[in-house]
């Protein structure tokens, strides 16, 4: 086989592709960019893996992207002494993360589900829990590894952060012009959506401080306007609670625990929700229905007052409050108990990043 | 484990030392097979067990059938050998299907029949290696080449992990004799192995995975009346992306083997820049349309058995090639449509040749031959590249039916590309899509016409060093900013 190949051009073309990558990871560091951890399937596995640790060192939370963000973790586990295992994924309804729980009988935990109406009750966001439930029950030996592998990488690497810096992303921001009608790429700043190891996500200060960015994530709220489908209701609303009703009493009939709550939103995002989802129709008779007990932001002033500055997910100033009621609530009035006794809202400044790895 | 992840990159520098550490051949041997087990035994641990039986059945078979001078003991003994592949083969890929089918018919005779649905896990390239030991039995049975001598050498041919779970289907004498000699692999055979091994990964990751699947998946998914713009993007992205999926694993796995000093066979020519659907067939998943060849199409009968049963074998070995990638009508229905194409060139072919063949001149030979495929062209080249163009569309067509997974998926697609039917909703794809999807295509298309004779290496061998570094470089940045999930390659599903 005769060809040029030689030693000189395999070793040049590694000295362009680490050059380039240098340059590219010291051009997007002084660029404002961050390391951050894609919140695939992998991910997820790994936090699915630790449900199974005793109820009395794990709480399970699951949901749509509101608990990933408003439920601040190192808080959680400094007040608890608890684990705090986050299954929630954005854009998706947690129902099928619950009905998995459910089915599994080594499952026996205590589990918080973010109730997101607009996902909750529909038949939307079913793509990522349906891909990442299947992920993880067909996982393979070499998936495992090959996470052990990735992690270190992406800890370190700001343009492995696939959300912002992989092809596909790069290529959608170039916001070439669509036909009318089709769904648009959704163009997060980068700072909104950063997800550490723990599957928390968190803005960044820049972000919080940057009304020009809220305004551009309020936009892509914006298009759910547009969504001609109505709010589930009739036989379909009857057929969801009694679903959500076994999956609860599956659990419960194990020894386990699950407690619903609705997480803060604001302005249009919160008025909406109001009109679509009355909570006498929805919330109440959730609860009513599954005999759970439930924490609704708007019962307790501490988190009725946080502001989320894109209409509906809390900074991770205000995640700290939230959580530190969340705890409060949990113990002295809905009966649970946790290693260390809830304590006084923690001070909290940007510097508690470092607590997530960073 | 796939190529394309974390956990082989660690594999593979693992078993580059090991094999060129100054041990006995028979050592690197050894390691190379278990190596191969860990590779399988990544996905599924279990299933190395049929793995195993496989192995160890056909080896002791092989051996008897060669050795056997009593021909009903060795017809015994080769129907023995098939039932027990074959009957692997059908219970693991083609249970289910085979059960649905059963009571659909049972339904229809008006018998209320409902079995629980079997819940059968595929083994990952089971349909492969069957094929792999299936020839070997068959060429001992017909005595084509010798037994293997030892079972290391016939586990290692069976098991060798870059061709065990989606080929390219190796026979025997292709690949046994490297194993039975001791062997050095040169700084040549590494560095281009390497150099396949990242084309073969930028086919995978970047073109298929990253620029095509999406388009792909959101078009065969709609399951709704769509514009023939979106329709035809999302049909020319499966084209595409099945391309660049399962040649990217068999470049992979000729690369990967080509670093250790073996070398397996071509599976891929530049498969859409060939002219005609035989042409096609010689430049597509070159082992199995050759396995298919030899073992099913030439033992029916072949061509010499006059035209209508070479037109009869023909389409049988079609219709089975098409099941041999799944277990559902659509993939016999994408068997059966090229098995039409090859009839319609063969009758083409054949009018050609009888009239070449014809003593008469009254008749113009050129107008014939072109009135029967399309409109008289200008010139031979662009009349050539014209009928690739048309072979290429074609089979676009019939990648609807091996993508789809209802026939009637299948025909609203098709409806929707030929326009007839009005979108119920809004356009699908965004404007990038759809320009990601025919930039790629057309590339694809340029790239296969202009080394439709020849091979990527060769041609990197006609380029400047530095330019090949360039190119190298480029395949290594793309790969690496495509990142997401590794993504398993389609054909192992089969």
């Amino acid at each position: 086989m005769q060809t040029q190949i030689s030693v000189k051009t395999a070793v040049v073309a590694v000295v362009i592709a680490l050059a380039f990558f240098i340059s590219l990871e010291i051009y997007l560091r002084k660029a404002g960019g961050f390391v951050g951890y894609d919140d695939g399937p992998e991910l997820w596995a790994h936090s699915r893996d630790m449900v199974y640790e005793p109820s009395d060192k794990t709480v399970v939370f699951t949901g749509s992207s509101r608990i990933k963000y408003d439920l601040d973790i190192p808080t959680w586990e400094k007040l608890t002494g608890t684990h705090a295992v986050q299954l929630a994924m954005v854009a998706s309804s947690p129902r099928l993360f619950l009905t998995d729980l459910a089915n599994d009988p080594k499952f026996k935990g205590k589990l918080i589900v973010d109730v997101t109406e607009v996902l909750f009750f529909s038949h939307r966001g079913t793509t990522y829990p349906e891909q990442f439930v299947s992920y993880y029950h067909k996982r393979t030996p070499a998936q495992k590894a090959s996470f052990v592998l990735d992690k270190p990488l992406e800890a370190h690497l700001v343009f492995l952060n696939e959300g912002h810096y992989a092809i596909n992303a790069l290529l959608g921001r170039l916001h070439v012009q669509d036909r009318p009608g089709v769904y648009p790429f959704l163009d997060f700043p980068s700072g909104f959506d950063r997800t550490v190891y723990n599957r928390q996500c968190i803005m960044t200060p820049e972000f919080v401080a940057d009304t020009n960015q809220h305004n551009q994530v309020k936009a892509i709220w914006g298009l759910l306007k547009g969504d001609p489908t109505p709010p589930m209701s009739g036989k379909d609303l009857d057929s969801t609670m009694l679903s959500v009703k076994n999956d609860v009493n599956k659990i419960r009939a194990r020894g386990g625990e699950v407690i619903f709550v609705r997480t803060p939103s604001t302005g249009f995002f919160w008025g909406a929700e109001q009109h679509l989802f009355p909570r006498k129709l929805y919330w109440d008779r959730l609860l009513a229905e599954t005999g759970c007990k439930g924490i609704f932001f708007t019962d307790y002033p501490d988190m009725a007052k946080l502001d989320c500055p894109e209409l509906s997910h809390l900074s991770q100033a205000s995640a700290v409050i939230y959580t530190t009621t969340l705890v409060n609530v949990l113990e002295k009035e809905k009966g649970w108990s946790f290693n260390q006794p809830a304590k006084t809202v923690y001070n909290l400044t940007n510097k508690n990043l470092s607590r997530h790895g960073f | 484990m796939v190529f394309n992840s974390y956990t082989f990159i660690a594999f593979f520098a693992i078993m580059l030392l090991l094999h060129n550490l100054p041990i006995s051949w028979k050592a690197k041997k050894i390691n190379l097979l278990i190596a191969s087990y860990i590779f399988y035994a990544a996905w599924n641990p279990p299933f190395i067990l049929l793995l195993w039986l496989s192995t160890v059945v056909d080896f002791f078979v092989g051996r008897a059938l060669y050795t056997q001078p009593n021909i009903h003991k060795r017809r015994l003994l080769l129907v023995i050998s098939l039932i027990g592949n074959l009957g692997m083969l059908c219970f693991f890929k083609y249970g289910g299907f085979i059960l649905e089918n059963f009571v659909h018919l049972t339904n229809l005779l008006g018998i209320d029949y409902h079995p629980a649905k079997p819940s059968i896990i595929l083994p990952a390239g089971i349909s492969f290696y069957t094929f792999t030991t299936l020839c070997y039995t068959i060429d001992m049975y017909r005595k084509e080449s010798k037994p293997v001598k030892s079972l290391l050498d016939f586990s290692l041919f069976v098991t060798f992990f870059p061709h065990l779970v989606a080929g390219p289907i190796v026979r025997p004498p292709q690949l046994v004799p490297q194993f039975e000699t001791p062997r050095k692999v040169s700084r040549q055979q590494l560095l281009d192995g390497l150099m396949l091994l990242t084309l073969g990964l930028f086919m995978k990751v970047v073109c298929a995975d990253t620029l095509l699947s999406a388009t792909a998946d959101t078009v065969y998914g709609a399951g709704i009346p769509m514009g023939p713009l979106d329709a035809w993007a999302g049909v020319l992205a499966f084209s595409g992306q099945i391309f660049f999926d399962f040649a990217g694993y068999s470049t992979s796995a000729i690369g990967v083997a080509l670093c250790l000093g073996f070398i397996l066979p071509q599976n891929f020519l530049c498969p859409y820049g060939a002219v005609g659907f035989s042409d096609f067939w010689r430049r597509w998943h070159i082992t199995l349309s050759s396995w298919l060849r030899d073992y099913l199409y030439i033992p029916l009968g072949g061509n010499r058995k006059g035209k209508f049963r070479t037109y009869i074998n023909l389409m049988i070995t079609m219709l089975i090639g098409g099941l041999w990638h799944g277990a559902n009508w659509t993939f016999v229905a994408w068997g059966g449509l090229h098995g039409v194409y090859l009839w319609i060139e063969k009758a083409i072919r054949d009018s050609r040749s009888k009239i070449s063949n014809a003593p008469s001149e009254e008749v113009p030979k050129p107008v014939i031959v072109t009135a029967s495929f399309g409109p008289p062209l200008i010139g031979k080249k662009s009349a050539t590249f014209v009928y690739a163009l048309l072979t290429f569309l074609l089979i676009c067509i019939t990648w609807v039916f091996f993508r789809s997974t209802t026939f009637s998926g299948a025909g609203l697609l098709l409806a929707s590309m030929s326009g007839r039917l009005a979108p119920v909703g809004p356009p699908l794809l965004a404007t990038v899509d759809i320009i990601k999807v025919f930039v790629v295509i057309g590339l694809m298309l340029i790239v296969h016409w202009s080394m439709r004779n020849t091979t990527f290496l060769k041609t990197m061998g006609k380029m400047p060093w530095w330019a090949v570094s360039v190119v190298w470089a480029g395949m290594i940045v793309l790969i690496v900013l495509s990142q997401g999930t590794s993504k398993a390659f389609i054909y192992f599903q089969f």
